[in-house]
């Protein structure tokens, strides 16, 4: 039997709330329902400070997805649905497959939305990789992989992302995962029960239940501990994108009937808590309650006991509510058009139960009913249920980049160490085995700028951004700057291709929020995003918190806010990417968002860079390397004087002269400082090659 | 006009940019899903995009091969009908022993197999044209000896037969597109997966089939020669 996160007290607490002991099922239902994975028990109270509203904001946080509006074409409104989660957990302790269902969760979350989706990014943090043959090396090899086998597979192209390697995550590597979605704003739809949706039937579509999964959410909520490593691999869900693909297409088909015939349903990914939770959650949203028989769901092994039909994680499902007129051509388009049964062993969209007047959640069994619980206790926010007496400082602190400190006598030295260093090298090993162009709409791969850009509507020259942020280095050092970093390089990379920000996701990754100490680590970083993000005028639309990151003696990750930024481009056609173009031109440093906008508008911007804790030296080597990539001959020339650019900012490339010149571009291939230079060719290849020992 | 169809089997993922870059040179390009493919019959060409047709169980390609979907497919090509292959089409196309043979037998006679390094990779390609245009009907309107540019983004894309099949694919001009610098020098480091030949497309003996590895269709903007060669080809069939 799994153990349930459940504690003491909150046993206690279900059993007054049904006036009398729970049953299995119930238990298992309670445990999931009110974990810290599903309630945000401990984070509810911090993330109502986050700014979630603007006038591009379409729909905040709440529901699988957040929307921000695109803009128009052919007098129709478009907006782009994006979702920001984490799947750490199962991807320390099953990397392949738990990476990979962190992807078909999250494109389920914004598919679920009413949304054809058209890319996803990623953010991951692995331990020191230097020795092979360790699992955390095993781990950053097999979740690129598990990223890669399913993100290919279902067609959606890889944007942007990032990657650090750092001893604090040895033993809880991170995985967050973005996906970005195309609506209409008059097709959104939403995961709540509309109203008048009385006795309108629940459908589960997609794989058949297994015992896979069980426990997923309870299992998020604690610290992974060796002794329970099989519970915990049993806990982990099984990937399959071949379904995953036919499933989206199938739904989009469904939606445009939906349309069509202008019908409003709802619809919801099966995420924690499975078919419980979600169904529990969408009729409860409405005001309804809801009666599921657990017969009906279509398994993979018979004889599955109630508790894992209602709450176990198998993945790619969803539940819609649908009006009855409809059902009958929705199932046929799962199961005869799009013949589900055959794409994977009995797959399919099948009624489960109904949308009920009276708010309990009922779930019956062989006949009997083995749940039967007010739904609004079932699913009613929970919070302040965690918050330490005391608050704790922060850890000690560490050198806050990777950079190391540019020495006087030999600056060029320096800056190519750390340019095949972990830190400072080309990702570009690692993220060529993503499909990064599936769906010919990217503009900008993944790699060859700051953000990644995508055109998601055909025959329309609007754009979207998206690039990721968060530095472990500056969690390590300080909770609330590094949140506020996140923000800043973030938008900056965003702005760096001459998109305007619109809106943020986060996903906060923690230790365990009963220790003070790990709990102040949270709440600080909070308090970095909410006032930065107030300060930009950008609102966070989706996020995700993930506590319990850490080992089994209590040594939790670096602080790890993780921040995306969404940006529009009124015009694909006048992206800015970071490779040098032009001997002759100069390169400035700037840190003012509003000057690089306008001055890449006015198109007297040649290439753009985002300076980062690396420095500005390395933002210019990095443009000279990207020049080279290019198949471009160019060079660079930088000045000896000190600036002062630790906070970073922005590195621009115009052929006007200006009196604050970092640096000038050079006709042949090498960088000159002072009186030193070096071949470009040489330093690229060293950058370039770098983690090829992990991912050749 | 002549009508184009873009098959979609399960797993198949690019089907979209296919069919919208057919259209942009004018292409009466439709998808037909599996559910429909009864109709396949009546079209005058067809295109096998890109994707993971039934999961490229066994070996990519392979059960797609094999599917009923393909018999029009076959017969259409033995009748001088045009089919291009790109990516996960290619190796389709492969697997079914229609390039470089005639697809009599459906027994493969060369395959697209796994990479060297033996990873999926996705990354920015150049292909050239090695044949003569007018070898193929698909080819006809490129220059001679024309360099287009690509995406690769495949875990199975090298060349691989046996020392005869090897043989007749050199000697006998099946090898349509190598792997190339933007300047059409042609070498391993152009290569992305270690294909023999540093071939990335191949055409059967009549030149009314071909079958690309890498994605044209995945350029941006989307244009591309090749694509506009295949449907004056297919109006001029």
């Amino acid at each position: 039997m799994i153990d349930v996160a459940l504690r003491g007290d909150e046993r206690r607490r279900i059993a007054e709330a049904l006036g009398r002991e729970p049953t299995r099922v119930e238990l298992y239902a309670f445990d999931a329902q009110w974990s810290e994975h599903c309630s945000y028990k401990s984070s509810r109270a911090h993330l109502r400070r986050l700014p979630t509203s603007g006038e591009r904001v379409v729909l905040g946080p709440g529901e699988d997805a957040g929307i921000l509006y695109l803009g128009e074409h052919d007098g129709e409104r478009y907006a782009v649905v994006v979702a920001h989660e984490s799947h750490n957990h199962p991807s320390q302790v099953v990397p392949f497959e738990g990476a990979a269902t962190g992807v078909g969760g999250i494109v389920r979350d914004v598919l679920c939305m009413g949304a054809h989706v058209f890319g996803i990014a990623d953010a991951l943090r692995f331990g020191d990789v230097a020795t092979p043959g360790t699992h955390r090396r095993h781990v950053a090899q097999a979740v690129v992989d598990g990223i890669s086998a399913y993100g290919n597979a279902i067609g959606v192209p890889n944007l942007a992302g990032d990657a650090f390697f750092h001893e604090g995550f040895n033993e809880n590597c991170l995985v967050n995962v973005i996906a970005l979605g195309l609506v209409k704003e008059k097709e959104i739809v939403h995961s709540f029960a509309p109203p008048g949706s009385e006795g309108w039937p629940l459908v589960l579509v997609g794989k058949a239940t297994d015992a896979s999964g069980f426990g997923g959410a309870s299992f998020s909520s604690l610290v992974l501990d060796a002794e329970n490593e099989a519970a915990n691999k049993g806990a982990v869900q099984v990937p399959d994108p071949f379904l995953e693909n036919v499933l989206m297409r199938a739904t989009y088909r469904v939606f445009a009937l939906l349309h069509e015939r202008g019908i409003t349903a709802a619809c919801k990914d099966l995420g924690a808590g499975g078919v419980m939770g979600c169904s529990a959650e969408i009729c409860a949203s409405g005001g309804y309650g809801a009666r599921v028989d657990l017969d009906r769901i279509n398994v993979a092994q018979a004889n599955l006991p109630p508790e894992i039909l209602a709450v176990g994680e198998t993945q790619e499902r969803m539940i819609f509510a649908l009006p009855p007129e409809v059902v009958a051509s929705v199932l046929r388009i799962y199961n005869e058009e799009f013949s589900l049964p055959e794409i994977a062993y009995n797959a399919r969209a099948v009624v489960i139960g109904n949308v009920t007047k009276e708010k309990r959640y009922v779930l019956t069994h062989h006949g009997q009913a083995v749940m039967d619980v007010d739904i609004e206790t079932l699913t009613k926010p929970r919070e302040g249920a965690l918050v330490p007496s005391e608050m704790g400082g922060a850890r000690k602190v560490e050198t806050a980049s990777g950079a190391a400190e540019l020495d006087a006598e030999n600056p060029l030295s320096r800056l190519a160490a750390l340019l095949s260093s972990l830190d400072g090298c080309s990702r570009e090993p690692l993220y060529r085995r993503y499909d990064t162009v599936v769906r010919g709409c990217t503009v900008v791969p993944r790699g060859y700028a700051d953000a990644g850009v995508v055109a998601p509507i055909p025959g329309s020259p609007l754009g979207v951004a998206v690039a990721v942020a968060g530095n472990p280095r500056y969690g390590v050092a300080n909770p609330q700057l590094a949140a506020e970093y996140a923000v800043v390089e973030a938008v900056r990379k965003v702005v760096a291709v001459g998109a305007r920000p619109i809106g943020l996701t986060d996903c906060l990754n923690f230790g365990n929020p009963t220790s003070a100490e790990h709990y102040a680590e949270f709440v600080a970083a909070v308090d970095g995003l909410a006032h930065t993000a107030r300060d930009l005028g950008l609102p966070f639309v989706s996020g995700n918190v993930s506590f319990y990151n850490e080992n089994a003696s209590g040594k939790a990750i670096p602080a790890s806010a993780i921040v995306a930024c969404i940006g529009v481009l009124n015009d694909v056609a006048r992206i800015v990417t970071p490779a040098l173009k032009q001997a002759g031109s100069t390169l400035r440093f700037t840190r003012d968002i509003e000057e690089v906008l306008r001055a890449i508008q006015e198109g007297t911007v040649l290439a753009c860079h985002v300076v980062t804790g690396d420095g500005v030296y390395a933002a210019a080597v990095e443009m000279a390397c990207a020049a080279v990539r290019a198949g471009s001959e160019l060079g660079v020339r930088l000045s000896d004087r000190l600036l002062r650019t630790d906070r970073g900012g922005f590195l621009l490339e115009s052929s006007a002269s200006c009196a604050e010149q970092v640096g000038t571009v050079l006709g042949e291939p090498i960088v000159v400082v002072g009186e030193a230079s070096r071949s470009v060719r040489e330093m690229y290849d060293a950058w370039a090659g770098r983690l090829d020992e992990i991912y050749a | 006009m002549r009508s184009v169809a873009v098959l979609v089997f399960p797993g198949t993922n690019s089907e979209e940019e296919t069919v919208r870059l057919l259209r942009v040179y004018g292409a009466d390009a439709r998808l037909v899903h599996w559910s429909c493919a009864q109709t396949l019959g009546e079209y005058d060409a067809y295109v096998l995009s890109g994707g993971f047709a039934y999961e490229d169980r066994i070996r990519a390609g392979a059960i797609a091969a094999r599917d009923a979907m393909m018999d029009p497919v076959i017969d259409g090509a033995r009748q001088g009908k045009l089919v291009m292959g790109i990516c996960n089409g290619a190796q389709i196309l492969l697997e079914a022993g229609l390039v470089p043979g005639s697809g009599d037998s459906r027994r493969p006679t060369a395959a697209f197999t796994r990479n060297v390094p033996p990873h999926f990779i996705c990354k920015q390609v150049y292909v050239k044209l090695t044949v003569e245009p007018r070898r193929s009907i698909i080819t006809a309107a490129l220059a001679a000896g024309a360099v287009l540019p690509a995406w690769a983004a495949h875990g199975e894309g090298r060349l691989a037969a046996g020392a005869e099949q090897m043989a007749q694919i050199a000697n006998e001009n099946h090898l349509a597109f190598v792997y190339a610098r933007a300047d059409g020098r042609v070498d391993d480091a152009a290569t992305p997966n270690g294909s023999a030949l540093h071939c990335a497309g191949l055409v059967n003996r009549d030149g009314n089939v071909l079958a690309l590895m890498p994605h044209p269709e995945r350029v941006f903007p989307a244009r591309s020669a090749l694509f506009e060669s295949f449907v004056k080809g297919v109006e001029a069939s």
